[in-house]
C-alpha cells in the first residue's frame, strides 16, 4: 500500500477533516516540550474508541508506527513521532465520560485535560491528585503514559497511585480492559504495568481514576532562606518531626531571580531561595503541625516566613513557583530540564555537585524543585542557536544524572525516559533488568509498533529475558 | 534406585541448604524436598537447575497464605525464604526502607519503629508472613481504604528470574518513572514470574494517637451504610470493617478482645470498626464526630477505644480472616466497587451452604468482602463434604458479583471442590496478555505452576 492509499485509508475511518499531513500543517505536532524533533508523516484525530482501533489496525497492517499524543507538554520526546510514522491525537477524545461521587471516580476520555477534570469534580467537593506542573495544559492520557508527578504526589503518589482500570487499544487494534472499577482485581496488574510505558504497550481509550475528596483546611508557608543548603535542613528538620507535607517545593536564587525579572513575586532582593509547603486536613490538624512547621522553619534559619489559608492568597505564594519555568525565558531562550531523583538526604550535597558542573560546563543553571519527594528540576539554560551549545547541554545534563544515580538516585521522576533520557538507561539498569522490561513490552506488543525507539538505547539487546540460556552466575 | 531429590539438591546446593519436608504441604501435596537456601547464588542455582530438568519450585515465606491459589500442577521443591530476613538500609530521614524478602512484616515494622516511621503494609499473622510472602499475594487489610494496597508502597525489588538471573526494577527513591514500573507487575503476582528477594519500601511517619469505635447495629447492612456515611464524612476514618454476629461472637470469645465488653445484642447484631489516627487533637474530633454520625445513622451502641486496646483490636480484625477460616467450609473473597458493598453484602447474606448462611467482613470504603460458611454440623473433616452444593455456592456468589462487575476469589474450600474449579473465578479479557507475561518470564513454567488464573 503506498502512502496515498494509507491516507485515504485514514480519512475513511475518522473523515477527511480529521487527517493533517500538508507539511505546514505537520509543523505543530514535530516537538513536544523537550529538544527532540521530527515530523510524523500524518497526524490522525480519531472521535472514538472504534476509530482508534481501526486507525491502528490499518497502520498495523500496513507497517506503519503510531504514537499517541495528547497535547505535546511531555519532556522527554516521548509524543515525537517514529520515523515514518504517523501520531493518533486525542484532541477530539475529551469528554468527561462520568463523575461518581458515591465511588468517588470518573471515567474520562484520554483528552481531557488534567486541570479540567479537577476542575469539574471540585464542584463536587472532590479532586484529582495528580497536579503535573503543566496540569492546565497536559492531557490523561499522556498522564498515564508518562505516569506524571506533580508537586503534591509527595502527599498523594503519582498517577499509578490514582488510575483504577482503563480500555486500551493493543498495537493490532485489539481492544483490552485493565485494571477494573472495584479496587482490586485478578490476575497480574496489567494497569500497573501499562501506568508509565510512554505509549509503547498500547494506547488509553477510556480512564478511570481515584477521586479523593477535597481537604477541610489547606495552609500554605513560604520560607525565605539565605542558600538552598540551608533550605534543605529545613526540609529535613520537617520530615524529622514526622510531617508528610502535601507539597513542599524550593527554588534557588537563579531561578528567584528570573522570577523577578518577570513580575513581582514578592522575594527579598537577597532571598538565596523560597521553600514553599502546603499542608491538608482537618482545620485542628493543620493548626497543629502548622506551628511545627513555622518553627522549624525558623529554626533552621529562615530570614523571612510567611503564611496563608485563604485560597487567594496561597495562590499568590504559589506565583513564583509556578511561573519559574517560564520565567527562566528572560535569563536565556532556552532550557534544558534535568529530571533526576536522589534520596531527600542527599539533595544539599547533590545540589552542590550540581553547581560545580554549571561552572566546569559554562551553563547557569537553575534550581526548581520537589524537595520533599527527592525530584530535582536542574535547569541547564541556554541559547540554541549559539553554535555548539546544545552538544555542552547535553553532555552536562548527563553528567547531572551520573550524580543522581551515584548519589542512590535514578534519571527520571516523574517526566518519562522517552528519546531524551534513553541512552543514560544503562547507568541505572543492566542489560538484564532491560531484558525483562522488554519481555512485558513484547506480551503486550510483540511487534513493537507503538512508539518505537524509545525508553531503551539503540541496540539493547532485545531477546525475551527468559529464553536465553545464561552461563554466568548473577548479583 | 535413584537417589532422591532431596539428596540431589544437597549435592547442588550443599547438604545443609535442604531440610526435612516435614508437615508442609501445599492442598495436600506433600512437596519431594524443602530448601532453605541462604545466599542468592544458591537461589540461582535452584532456578537454573529447576528449568532445565522441568521441576516445580514454589518459593515460601511464612507458609500462612500457602492455601492461595488453585491446586499446583506439581509440588517438587519448595524454596524456603526464611534465611533472607535482613535489614539491607533504611535511612529514617528518607522515609525508605530495602528488606530481604524472608523477614516478617512484624519484625520489620519493630525495626523501624525507632526511626518513628512504619511501612503501611497488612497482614494478618504478620509474627510469620513474610515481607515477600506478602508482596506476591498483594493483599491488603482492614486500613486499606487509607492505605490501599502493598502495590501503593513498593518502589523497589530485585527478583530471580527463572534464567538464575537477578534483575531489579524501580530504586531507592519515593518516585520513579524510569523504565517500565515492572514492581506493579510482581506485586500480586502469586511468585509466579520470579523469586522475590529484596523490596524497597516508602514509609509514613507513626501517627502520635490512635483510637477506634466499635459500634453496633441491628444489622449488616445498616452497618454497612452508616460505615459508608462515616467514610464520606469529615471524620475520615483510616477505614472501617462491618461484621456479622458470628464474627463478633468469635471475638468476643477471643482472648484478645476478654476485656471489652462489645454490647453484643441479638443473633443478628451486627458491629462496625472504624479506625482513626493522626494528631491527637484532630483524632479526638474525629471520634467524636464519626460518633455522632454512627449514632445519627441507628448505632444501637457506640464504644470508644483509644490507645494499646484499639490497636489490640486492629490486630485482632486484621488476623480475623484465618481464625474464622479455620472454621470454615468455605471462605470467599469479593471485591466491588465500594458504592456496591452493602448490595453485594445484601444479596450474598441469602446465598445458603448446607443450610448456613455466610458470616461476613466487609469494608465499605474499599470494596472487600469476605464471606465464611462454616463446616456443615460435626464434620471436622473437609473431605467428606461433597463438592457439588459448595461448587453451587461458588457460582451463585459469582453470580451476584458479575452483576457488579466485581471478582470472587476462593480462599479456602475442600481439596475435592478445588480441583474442580478455577478459584480467581472469570478470567478479564486481558488474561492472553498475562499468559504472554508468564512465557516469558517463567518459559518452562516451573514457578507455582498452575496455582495462578489460566493456568499460569
Amino acid at each position: 500500500m503506498d502512502f496515498s492509499q494509507f491516507l485515504k485509508g485514514l480519512q475513511g475511518i475518522v473523515g477527511e477533516q480529521n487527517v493533517v499531513y500538508h507539511a505546514d500543517d505537520l509543523l505543530v505536532f514535530e516537538y513536544d516540550g523537550s529538544v527532540d524533533r521530527r515530523l510524523p508523516d500524518a497526524v490522525v484525530f480519531p472521535g472514538n474508541t472504534r476509530e482508534v482501533s481501526q486507525v491502528i489496525s490499518l497502520a498495523y497492517e500496513t507497517g506503519v508506527p503510531v504514537v499517541g499524543r495528547g497535547t505535546g507538554t511531555g519532556l522527554s520526546g516521548g509524543a515525537i513521532s517514529p520515523p515514518g510514522g504517523i501520531q493518533v491525537a486525542f484532541t477530539r477524545m475529551n469528554k468527561i465520560l462520568e463523575v461518581d461521587t458515591e465511588n468517588r471516580m470518573a471515567l474520562v476520555e484520554p483528552g481531557v485535560i488534567n486541570l479540567h477534570l479537577d476542575t469539574r469534580v471540585r464542584k463536587d467537593s472532590l479532586r484529582y491528585a495528580p497536579d503535573p506542573s503543566s496540569q492546565k495544559a497536559c492531557s490523561l492520557g499522556g498522564n498515564i503514559a508518562e505516569n506524571s508527578g506533580g508537586p503534591h504526589c509527595l502527599a498523594y503518589g503519582t498517577t499509578t497511585n490514582h488510575v483504577l482500570g482503563m480500555e486500551v487499544v493493543l498495537e493490532d487494534g485489539s481492544i483490552v480492559n485493565l485494571g477494573s472499577l472495584a479496587r482490586e482485581t485478578i490476575g497480574y496488574d496489567l494497569r500497573g504495568v501499562f501506568t508509565g510505558s510512554e505509549g509503547t504497550f498500547g494506547i488509553a481509550t477510556k480512564i478511570a481514576v481515584r477521586l479523593l475528596p477535597v481537604p477541610e483546611a489547606v495552609r500554605t508557608f513560604l520560607g525565605i532562606f539565605p542558600d538552598v543548603e540551608t533550605a534543605c535542613t529545613a526540609v529535613s528538620a520537617v520530615i524529622e518531626h514526622g510531617i508528610v507535607p502535601a507539597a513542599l517545593e524550593m527554588i534557588d536564587a537563579l531561578t528567584i531571580q528570573a522570577v523577578q525579572n518577570v513580575s513581582d513575586a514578592g522575594y527579598p532582593d537577597d532571598a538565596g531561595a523560597v521553600l514553599l509547603i502546603e499542608l491538608e486536613g482537618l482545620s485542628d490538624e493543620v493548626c497543629e503541625i502548622g506551628r511545627e512547621v513555622e518553627a522549624a522553619l525558623w529554626d533552621t534559619g529562615a530570614t523571612l516566613v510567611r503564611t496563608a489559608e485563604a485560597a487567594e492568597e496561597r495562590q499568590q505564594l504559589w506565583v513564583g513557583r509556578n511561573g519559574a519555568l517560564g520565567a527562566l525565558g528572560s535569563i536565556a531562550p532556552n532550557y534544558f530540564l534535568v529530571d533526576g531523583v536522589v534520596p531527600r538526604t542527599q539533595l544539599a550535597r547533590v545540589l552542590g555537585r550540581v553547581a560545580d558542573i554549571s561552572r566546569e560546563y559554562d551553563i547557569p543553571i537553575a534550581n526548581v524543585f520537589h524537595a520533599g519527594d527527592g525530584n530535582l528540576h536542574p535547569c541547564l539554560l541556554f541559547d540554541e542557536r549559539k553554535e555548539g551549545t546544545l552538544q555542552r547541554v547535553m553532555e552536562a545534563g548527563t553528567a547531572v544524572l551520573q550524580v543522581c544515580v551515584d548519589a542512590g538516585g535514578t534519571l527520571t521522576g516523574e517526566h518519562g525516559v522517552g528519546l531524551e533520557k534513553k541512552e543514560q538507561m544503562p547507568l541505572v539498569f543492566s542489560d538484564d533488568d532491560m531484558a525483562a522490561m522488554i519481555s512485558v513490552r513484547d506480551s503486550f506488543a510483540p511487534d513493537n509498533t507503538l512508539n518505537p525507539g524509545k525508553i531503551f538505547p539503540d541496540g539493547v539487546k532485545q531477546a525475551a529475558h527468559g529464553q536465553r540460556t545464561f552461563p554466568g552466575m548473577p548479583v | 534406585m535413584e537417589s532422591s531429590l532431596s539428596d540431589r539438591l544437597a549435592g547442588l546446593l550443599g547438604g545443609s541448604v535442604v531440610l526435612p519436608v516435614g508437615e508442609i504441604e501445599i492442598d495436600e501435596i506433600t512437596p519431594q524436598a524443602v530448601v532453605r537456601p541462604v545466599d542468592r547464588l544458591q537461589i540461582s542455582e535452584l532456578l537454573l537447575w529447576a528449568s532445565s530438568e522441568h521441576m516445580s519450585v514454589l518459593p515460601r515465606g511464612g507458609g500462612t497464605r500457602s492455601g492461595l491459589g488453585n491446586v499446583p500442577r506439581t509440588a517438587d521443591v519448595v524454596l524456603d525464604l526464611g534465611a533472607f530476613n535482613q535489614l539491607v538500609d533504611y535511612q529514617p530521614a528518607d522515609m525508605t526502607a530495602t528488606v530481604e524478602a524472608g523477614m516478617t512484616i512484624a519484625t520489620l515494622q519493630e525495626r523501624l519503629a525507632p526511626g518513628g516511621e512504619f511501612v503501611p503494609i497488612e497482614s494478618a499473622l504478620h509474627g510469620r508472613s513474610t515481607v515477600g510472602g506478602v508482596l506476591a499475594v498483594g493483599a491488603g487489610g482492614p486500613l486499606s481504604y487509607a492505605y490501599g494496597l502493598p502495590r501503593e508502597w513498593l518502589i523497589g525489588m530485585s527478583v530471580l528470574g527463572t534464567n538464575g538471573v537477578s534483575t531489579k526494577s524501580g530504586g531507592k527513591v519515593v518516585k520513579n518513572v524510569t523504565g517500565y514500573d515492572l514492581n506493579k507487575l510482581y506485586a500480586g503476582s502469586l511468585g509466579t514470574l520470579g523469586v522475590i528477594v529484596e523490596a524497597t519500601f516508602k514509609l509514613l511517619p507513626i501517627d502520635p494517637q490512635n483510637g477506634m469505635l466499635l459500634a453496633s447495629f441491628p444489622t449488616l447492612s445498616d452497618s454497612l451504610a452508616a460505615g459508608r456515611k462515616l467514610i464520606h464524612s469529615s471524620a475520615s476514618p483510616m477505614g472501617c470493617h462491618s461484621v456479622t454476629s458470628g464474627v463478633s461472637r468469635r471475638l468476643q470469645d477471643s482472648t484478645q478482645a476478654a476485656s471489652q465488653d462489645l454490647g453484643l445484642g441479638d443473633e443478628d447484631t451486627a458491629l462496625l470498626f472504624a479506625f482513626f489516627s493522626g494528631r491527637s487533637q484532630a483524632t479526638r474530633r474525629r471520634l467524636e464526630e464519626a460518633a455522632a454520625i454512627l449514632l445519627a445513622e441507628g448505632a444501637d451502641a457506640v464504644q470508644r477505644i483509644e490507645g494499646p486496646a484499639a490497636k489490640g483490636l486492629l490486630r485482632w480484625i486484621t488476623d480475623a480472616p484465618p481464625l474464622l477460616s479455620d472454621d470454615s467450609a468455605l471462605v470467599m473473597k469479593v471485591s466491588v466497587q465500594s458504592k456496591s458493598s452493602a448490595k453485594t453484602s445484601a444479596e450474598c447474606s441469602d446465598i445458603v451452604l448446607f443450610g448456613e448462611k455466610p458470616q461476613q467482613m466487609a469494608d465499605p470504603g474499599f470494596g472487600t468482602i469476605r464471606l465464611f460458611w462454616p463446616k456443615y454440623g460435626d464434620i471436622q473433616s473437609t473431605h467428606s463434604m461433597e463438592p457439588q452444593p459448595i461448587m453451587d455456592t461458588i457460582q451463585q456468589v459469582r453470580q451476584v458479583v458479575a452483576r457488579y462487575e466485581g471478582s470472587a476469589v476462593v480462599e479456602q474450600c475442600p481439596i475435592t471442590t478445588k480441583t474442580q474449579i478455577e478459584v480467581w473465578g472469570d478470567y478479564p479479557d486481558s488474561l492472553a496478555i498475562m499468559q504472554s507475561i508468564k512465557n516469558r518470564f517463567d518459559p518452562n513454567g516451573i514457578l507455582n505452576p498452575g496455582r495462578f488464573l489460566g493456568g499460569i
